[in-house]
C-alpha cells in the first residue's frame, strides 16, 4: 500500500482536467476482437464435436468419411476464400493511402470471391445431398454439414457486411464511424481464412488419411 | 468523439496495413495448404504421423496468419489484442484436447471390440449403438 | 427438413391452439391471476400518474448503464421470487408425497403434482434461478458498480449495454410466457439429453427452455465483451492495474470467462436445435448421435459457469469486509492471483459433472485432482478474508453480516465439493440430494453476496441506506432457513434420496422431509422481511439520506461521487493516485474537495434501437417455439434490418455544458436517479443540450 504519502509535501492532483482523449476506433476494434474471440470458442467448440461424432460408431452405417470430403474440389474453395481475404486487405491498404477508387474496387472483388466460395460450397453441399448423404443420414455427417455450414454463414455473414460497407463508403466516405467498422470487417474477413485453414485441414485432407 | 480533428485514415490501425505483409500472408497460407494437401494425397506418411505432420502445417499457417493478417504485435493499440489471443489460445486446445482424449477413453472402454464398423466397409446397414 | 412434430399444425399460427393454454390447471390459473394482479400494480400507477413517456424515455430506452443495471437488478429479483415459488413448490410435493400411503390431491397420484407438472417445475426453477436471476443481478451490479468504480462516465458501448439487457429480458419472458401458453422442459436446467429430442419430449417445452436460454446467453456474451472494453480501456487516469478494486478485477475475470464459455453453451443448444429443428442426429439414441457429447459440451461451458457466478460474489465480499472492519484488504496481490487462478482452472474440470460416464480411471483422475487444485485458490481467499477481518474494527451492517454469512456457506459447500471430487465417493453420492445440497450451499453463498452487495450499494445509487432493523431480520431468517432446509437435505443425500422424485417411496425420510418443509417456511418469513426492509426504507428515507460515502468508512472510487449518483457519474474525472484511493484521500484530508471548475463533456442519446431489438428477439424466439415460421423469419430479418438502419443512423449524442454542469453540482439536493430530464431543463438546470451536428461528430 503506498498509503499516506505525499510527494515532496506537494499534493498530487485530485481531478483530471483537460479532454479525455478516447480513441474511438481501437476501442470498437478491441471490442470486436473480443468478439471474434468468443467466436473462435464457438468454432472450438464445433470441432470439438466433429472430433468426436468423427468415428466409425457415428456414421451409423451412412458413408463414410472419405466418401463425404473431396480434398480437390475443396482446394478451389481454399483459393476462392484466401483471394477474397487477400482482395478485402489490399482493399485497405488502398484506404491507407485516402484512396476510396481502390477501396471500392477492392471490395467489390472480395464480395465476388466470396460469393464464388458460397457457391461452390452450396453446389458441395447439393452433390452430397444427391448422392443421398444428408445432415439427418447420421451424426457424423450432421456434424460435417453443420460445422461447414457455420463458415458458409459465417462468409455470407461477411459479404451482407461488406455489401453495406459499399453503401456507407459511397455516401459517407471515410467518416471515424466507416473507417472503424471497415476495420472491424477486415478482421472478421481474414477470421473467416483462419477458420476455413482449420476447416480444410482437419476434414477435408484429414477425411482421407 | 476524439478524432474530432484527427483523420481516422490516419489512425495506426488503419496505417498497420501492409502491402507486402498481405501478400506474404496470402502466398504463405496458399502454399502451407497446398504441400498439406499434397501430403495427403501422396499418403507420404504413415496415418498418425501424417496427422501430425498437416497439423503441424495449419499451425504454422494460423500463425502466419496472426502476424500477417491480423498484424498482432505488441504495439501500444495492438497489445490488448495480442493479450487476449494468448489468454485465449488455452481455451482451444483445453476444450477441444480434453474433449477428444476423454471421449478416445471412453471408446477404448465401452465400445465392445469387433463391433466397430469398419471405415469404408461397403454394404454397412446396421446401425451400431452402445446397447449391440 | 423440417422435423414432424405430433399435433396439429397450421401455418398462420404453427402449433399454437387454443388447448396449449393450460387453463384447465388450477395451479397454473393461480399463477396467472398472481401475475395479472402484480403486473396491474404496476401498469395501473404508471397509467394513473401518466408516467409512460417518462418509463419510455428515461428507462426503457435508456443507455445509462446504471439504470441498464438497476433494470437487471430487478428483472433478477422478479426471476429469484419465481424460482423460490417453485422451490417452495417442490418442497412442498416431496413432503406431500412421502410413502405410498401418501394422498393426491389435483389429479396426481401423490402429493398435488403429477410428475409431468412437477418435473417442469424443477426445470423452471434451475433454470430460473441460475440464467434469470443470480446472472442478470451480478451483471447488473458490475453494469452500476463498475464505471463508478475505475472512474468512467459509461460503458464502452453503451448501446449494446441495453441491447444486452433486453436479450436477457426476452430470456427471461420467454419462460414467463411458458407458465402460461404451453409448457415448459422436462429435462432439467441441464437439459438430459437424449430426453430432450423431439421422440421423448414432442412438446413445446424444451424449445421454450432452448431458445430462452440462447437468446439471453447473447445477451450476456455482449456484455461481456462490453464490461472487458470498458475495464481495458476506460479507466480514469492514474487507475492502473494495481490500483484496480478487487470487485472490478473479479468482474474482468468472470467476464473473460463469460465470453469464452457461452459460446460453447451456444454450440451445444445450437446442436441441440438441429436435431429437434432438421432433424439432424448429434445427441438422439442411435443413428451415431453421441447423447454424452451434449453432456459434454454442456458441462464445458457450466462449470465455468459456475466460476463465473461465484466470481463476482468474492468479489463483493472483498469490498464489503475491509469496508466494515476498516482495514485495507489482506493481500491485494494474492486476491487478484487467486481470481485469476480459480477463473483458469474452472476450464479443466467440467468432467467432474459426468465423472459416471465411465471415461475411466485416468480422465476421472486428472479432472478429480484439477477439481481439488481450485481449492487452494479458494482457500488463499478466505483466509485473506479472515485476516482482513483480524483485529479490524468490525460493524457489524446488514452487508457485513450477509459478507460473513457467505464465508460460513462457502465453508460448508467448499468442503462437500472437495468430498464430491473425489471419483469413488462421487460414484456413491451422484445424483443424489447431497449434490444439490452442495451446490445449493454454493449458489446461496452468492445470494448472500447479492444481498450484500444490494445493501452495500443501494445508498450510492439510491442516495438512502436500506433499514437495517428489518434488514438484519431478513438475514437472520434467510439463514435460519438455509441452515434448517440444507442441513436435512444433505442428511437425506446420505440416507439415499436421489434428486428429482416428485414421489418418495421411503417413509423413513419424513422427518428429514418435515424439517425441510420447515426450512423453506422459514424463507418464505424471510422473504415478508426483505418486503418490509424495502417499504421501511422507501417511507424513511428522508431519515437515512447519506452523503457521498454512506458508510463513512468506504475505500474505493465509487463513493467520491454522489449519492445519488448522477447521470454523469464524475463531474470531472478523478485523478487516482493509489490503491484505496478514497481512504488514501481520508488520510490526507482531502476527501471533501471538489473540483474548482467544470468543463463541457460529450453523452450518447438515448435510443429505441435496443428495446426494438429486444421484441424482435421476442418474436424470433416465440415463433421458433411454436414453428410459426413467418413470425421467426420476419422477426429475423427485422433485427438484421434495424441492426443496418442503425448504422447509417447518425447519432452523435449531446454535450452538456460547463455552465450546467455548475449548476447541477451547486445544487443543494443531489441529481436523484430518478428524476426526469425534462423536469431538470423546465427548472432550468440543463441550460444548453446541445446537440453535437455530424460533421462535428466525426
Amino acid at each position: 500500500m503506498d498509503g499516506n504519502i505525499i510527494r515532496d509535501g506537494k499534493m498530487p492532483p485530485l481531478w483530471h482536467y483537460g479532454h479525455e482523449e478516447h480513441d474511438v476506433i481501437s476501442a470498437k476494434t478491441f471490442g470486436f476482437w473480443l468478439y471474434m474471440l468468443s467466436d473462435a470458442l464457438l468454432f472450438a467448440g464445433l470441432f470439438a464435436a466433429y472430433a468426436v461424432l468423427d468415428h466409425a460408431m457415428n456414421m451409423a452405417g451412412g458413408p463414410v468419411e472419405a466418401q463425404v470430403v473431396h480434398p480437390i474440389a475443396a482446394t478451389w474453395q481454399t483459393l476462392a476464400v484466401l483471394s477474397s481475404v487477400f482482395a478485402y486487405s489490399l482493399a485497405t491498404v488502398a484506404l491507407k493511402r485516402g484512396s476510396r477508387a481502390g477501396l471500392i474496387a477492392g471490395m467489390a472483388v472480395a464480395i465476388v470471391l466470396g460469393a464464388v466460395f458460397i457457391g461452390l460450397e452450396l453446389a458441395d453441399f447439393a452433390s452430397l445431398v444427391h448422392t443421398g448423404a444428408t445432415p439427418d443420414t447420421s451424426g457424423f455427417l450432421s456434424a460435417f454439414f453443420v460445422l461447414i455450414a457455420s463458415h458458409g454463414l459465417h462468409m455470407a455473414f461477411g459479404l451482407l457486411w461488406m455489401l453495406v460497407m459499399l453503401v456507407q463508403v459511397l455516401r459517407f466516405g471515410l467518416s471515424t464511424a466507416v473507417v472503424a467498422q471497415l476495420l472491424n470487417l477486415r478482421l472478421f474477413w481474414q477470421f473467416q481464412a483462419s477458420v476455413w485453414v482449420c476447416v480444410y485441414v482437419f476434414v477435408y485432407l484429414k477425411g482421407t488419411i | 468523439m476524439a478524432a474530432h480533428h484527427s483523420d481516422p485514415v490516419l489512425h495506426p490501425e488503419v496505417q498497420q496495413a501492409s502491402f507486402t505483409g498481405y501478400t506474404v500472408g496470402f502466398v504463405m497460407s496458399l502454399l502451407l495448404l497446398l504441400a498439406a494437401l499434397l501430403l495427403t494425397e501422396q499418403h507420404a506418411l504413415p496415418p498418425l504421423k501424417l496427422l501430425g505432420a498437416i497439423s503441424a502445417l495449419a499451425m504454422v499457417a494460423l500463425f502466419a496468419q496472426c502476424f500477417l493478417f491480423f498484424g498482432l504485435n505488441i504495439a501500444l493499440h495492438n497489445i490488448w489484442k495480442s493479450v487476449s489471443l494468448v489468454l485465449t489460445v488455452p481455451l482451444f486446445i483445453l476444450t477441444i484436447g480434453l474433449t477428444v482424449w476423454m471421449f478416445h477413453q471412453l471408446a477404448d472402454l465401452t465400445m465392445l471390440p469387433g463391433m466397430q464398423v469398419m471405415p469404408g466397409m461397403p454394404g454397412m446397414t446396421m446401425q451400431p449403438t452402445l446397447l449391440q | 427438413m423440417f422435423v414432424h412434430v405430433p399435433g396439429p399444425w397450421s401455418p398462420l399460427f404453427g402449433r399454437l391452439t387454443l388447448d396449449s393454454i393450460p387453463y384447465t390447471n388450477p395451479i397454473i390459473l393461480f399463477a396467472f391471476a398472481f401475475s395479472v394482479v402484480a403486473g396491474l400494480m404496476i401498469v395501473v400507477p404508471v397509467l394513473y400518474y401518466r408516467k409512460v413517456g417518462y418509463l419510455f424515455r428515461e428507462w426503457l430506452t435508456t443507455v445509462d448503464h446504471k439504470k441498464i443495471g438497476i433494470m437487471y437488478i430487478l428483472l433478477g429479483l422478479v426471476m429469484m421470487f419465481r424460482g423460490f415459488v417453485d422451490g417452495m413448490m417442490i418442497r412442498t410435493q416431496q413432503v406431500m408425497a412421502d410413502g405410498p400411503k401418501s394422498l393426491g390431491y389435483l389429479g396426481a397420484a401423490h402429493g398435488y403434482l403429477p410428475p409431468e407438472h412437477f418435473d417442469q417445475i424443477y426445470s423452471s426453477h434451475g433454470t430460473l434461478m441460475i440464467i434469470f436471476a443470480v446472472t442478470p443481478i451480478l451483471t447488473g451490479l458490475g453494469n452500476i458498480i463498475v464505471p463508478l468504480q475505475i472512474g468512467a462516465r459509461d460503458m464502452a458501448f453503451p448501446m449494446m449495454n441495453a441491447v444486452s439487457l433486453w436479450l436477457t429480458a426476452v430470456g427471461a419472458m420467454l419462460v414467463m410466457a411458458s407458465l402460461f401458453i404451453g409448457d415448459f422442459s422436462t429435462a432439467g436446467w441441464v437439459g438430459l439429453a437424449p430426453l430432450t429430442e423431439v421422440p421423448f419430449s414432442p412438446s413445446v417445452g424444451v424449445d421454450y427452455w432452448l431458445w430462452a436460454i440462447q437468446i439471453s446467453s447473447i445477451g450476456t456474451t455482449l456484455n461481456a465483451i462490453n464490461m472487458i472494453a470498458t475495464i481495458v480501456g476506460m479507466r480514469a487516469p492514474g487507475m492502473r492495474w494495481d490500483r484496480l478494486p478487487i470487485f472490478t478485477w473479479t468482474t474482468l475475470s468472470t467476464n473473460i470467462i463469460g465470453l469464452t464459455s457461452f459460446p460453447i453453451l451456444g454450440v451445444a443448444l445450437a446442436l441441440l436445435g438441429a436435431d429437434r429443428y432438421l432433424g439432424t442426429h448429434f445427441f438422439t439414441a442411435g443413428m451415431g448421435g453421441d447423447l454424452m457429447l451434449y453432456t459434454n459440451l454442456f458441462w464445458i461451458w457450466g462449470h465455468p459457469e459456475v466460476y463465473f457466478l461465484v466470481l463476482p460474489a468474492f468479489g463483493i465480499i472483498s469490498e464489503v469486509i475491509p469496508t466494515f472492519a476498516e482495514k485495507p484488504l489482506f493481500g491485494y496481490i494474492t486476491m487478484v492471483a487467486a481470481t485469476f487462478a480459480i477463473a483458469g482452472i474452472s476450464w479443466t474440470v467440467w468432467l467432474h459433472h459426468f465423472f459416471t460416464m465411465g471415461a475411466g480411471p485416468y480422465v476421472n483422475t486428472f479432472f478429480s485432482v484439477a477439481t481439488m487444485l481450485v481449492g487452494i485458490p479458494t482457500g488463499v481467499k478466505v483466509f485473506n478474508w479472515l485476516f482482513t477481518l483480524y483485529r479490524g474494527r468490525l460493524t457489524f451492517t446488514a452487508p457485513m453480516l450477509w459478507a460473513v454469512g457467505a464465508l460460513f456457506l462457502l465453508l460448508i459447500g467448499g468442503l462437500t465439493g472437495m468430498m464430491l471430487a473425489i471419483p469413488a465417493v462421487n460414484y456413491t453420492v451422484h445424483n443424489s440430494v447431497f449434490v444439490i445440497a452442495h451446490f445449493h450451499c454454493m449458489v446461496l453463498l452468492i445470494a448472500y453476496s447479492i444481498f450484500a452487495a444490494t445493501g452495500y450499494w443501494f445508498p450510492k445509487v439510491f442516495g438512502f441506506r436500506l433499514d437495517e432493523r428489518s434488514g438484519k431480520m431478513f438475514f437472520y431468517t434467510f439463514s435460519l432457513g438455509t441452515a434448517v432446509l440444507f442441513i436435512a437435505m444433505f442428511a437425506l443425500g446420505f440416507m439415499g434420496e436421489t434428486r428429482r422424485l416428485d414421489y418418495l417411496y421411503d417413509t423413513q425420510w419424513m422427518p428429514a422431509l418435515v424439517t425441510e418443509e420447515i426450512g423453506i417456511g422459514i424463507y418464505t418469513l424471510s422473504c415478508y422481511y426483505f418486503a418490509k426492509m424495502l417499504y421501511v426504507s422507501i417511507r424513511d428515507r428522508a431519515k437515512n439520506r447519506v452523503g457521498a460515502d454512506a458508510w463513512g468508512t468506504s475505500r474505493t472510487l465509487e463513493w467520491l461521487t454522489h449519492s445519488p449518483v448522477p447521470f454523469y457519474n464524475f463531474a470531472v474525472t478523478p485523478q487516482v493516485n493509489t490503491r484505496d484511493e478514497l481512504s488514501w484521500r481520508y488520510a490526507n484530508n482531502v476527501a471533501g474537495v471538489r473540483p474548482s471548475r467544470f468543463e463541457d463533456f460529450h453523452m450518447p442519446n438515448n435510443t429505441v434501437v435496443p428495446l426494438l431489438i429486444g421484441i424482435l428477439a421476442f418474436g424470433f424466439g416465440f415463433g421458433l417455439v411454436w414453428r410459426i415460421w413467418w413470425m421467426a423469419g420476419f422477426s429475423l430479418l427485422a433485427i438484421i434490418a434495424v441492426v443496418i438502419y442503425r448504422s447509417f443512423a447518425r447519432d452523435p449524442g449531446y454535450i452538456v455544458s460547463a455552465e450546467t454542469l455548475a449548476k447541477l453540482e451547486g445544487a443543494d439536493e443531489p441529481l436523484s436517479i430518478i428524476t426526469e430530464t425534462q423536469h431538470l431543463a423546465e427548472l432550468g438546470m440543463i441550460t444548453e443540450t446541445r446537440h453535437l451536428t455530424e460533421a462535428e461528430a466525426h
